[in-house]
């Protein structure tokens, strides 16, 4: 039975909103920008272990990969300010749906406009129908 | 306020969305661990620039700060090895809605119990409601994933 996979992807969303919460207050003890920088400074010393003991891929193609791709450390950062932010404003649970409505919501969008490398495909009704629900239950909760 | 901080936020999840195609692609040539050491190091360098120029605390204070509060890290870096661990073996859809799962309810207790030192925002029948609309949300996205899957 795979049921104890679900338990770790569901222990995977557990953990990022625990990160929140916890970031939530460490920006009150450091400061919002200072506590962004901790975690990724600390996560680059974490990450650049790993990559040394188990990386089997190559990191010198990230220098060598288009521009648009070396993006993704900026718009880290933009996010996690953002939620360092938020939690203390309106709390951990409101946070994450919206969150996760943006998500949602780009996720469509790249995919109906086949943006950053992906293929484009048309946005089936029953994801239209998933957006409307969840900004509903972000208006509930908030 | 509250309203600006929502709308700050949905458009945080826009840009986290962004980041993870964009990493997708940069992962199929650079490797998984490689893509996200690339991200953390490139976020912290501009970081520094960012708390020189403008930092209002007291970067410093990091050494003083309780562990437990430094521990975020952990649970960021935990979330990244987990859904390792989980995509290979249920798929990409299942991971992620399972995660959206976890990350909500543990949320909403969070909230309630006031965990973390946190607002406390009690758990009422509006927030339950929220609940149940989501996982309405995530079956609808489960079913339309599963459908593209059969197609493709």
């Amino acid at each position: 039975m795979k049921i104890w996979i679900y338990f770790i992807a569901l222990m995977a969303g557990i953990s990022l909103s625990i990160e929140g919460a916890v970031y939530g207050e460490l920006g009150k003890t450091i400061g919002k920008l200072e506590s962004s920088f901790y975690n990724f400074a600390a996560g680059s010393i974490i990450l650049g272990l790993i990559v040394l003991f188990f990386g089997k891929g190559k990191l010198s193609a990230t220098t060598e990969a288009p521009r648009w791709q070396m993006s993704g450390g900026l718009l880290g950062i933009i996010y996690l300010t953002i939620l360092i932010f938020a939690i203390p404003v309106v709390g951990v649970g409101a946070a994450m749906i919206s969150v996760i409505v943006g998500q949602l919501l780009m996720s469509l969008l790249i995919e109906s406009r086949g943006w950053l490398g992906s293929r484009a495909a048309p946005v089936p009704k029953e994801k239209i129908f998933a957006v409307v629900l969840m900004t509903i239950s972000l208006f509930l909760i908030y | 306020m509250g309203l600006l901080i929502i709308a700050a936020s949905v458009a945080g999840g826009t840009l986290l969305s962004s980041q993870s195609s964009i990493n997708g692609a940069l992962s199929r040539k650079a490797g998984t661990y490689e893509t996200t050491f690339f991200t953390f190091i490139t976020g912290a360098l501009m970081l520094a620039l960012l708390v020189l120029f403008f930092g209002s605390g007291d970067v410093m204070k990091i050494l003083e700060a309780p562990a437990w509060q430094l521990s975020a890290v952990w649970f960021g870096v935990g979330y990244l090895f987990l859904t390792v661990l989980a995509v290979p073996q249920i798929g990409v859809i299942a991971t992620n809605i399972s995660t959206i799962i976890g990350q909500l309810g543990a949320g909403i207790l969070i909230d309630h119990f006031g965990w973390f030192g946190g607002l406390r925002i009690p758990l009422d029948g509006e927030r339950i409601a929220a609940f149940i609309l989501l996982l309405a949300a995530l079956w609808l996205i489960y079913k339309a994933d599963k459908k593209q899957i059969k197609k493709a």
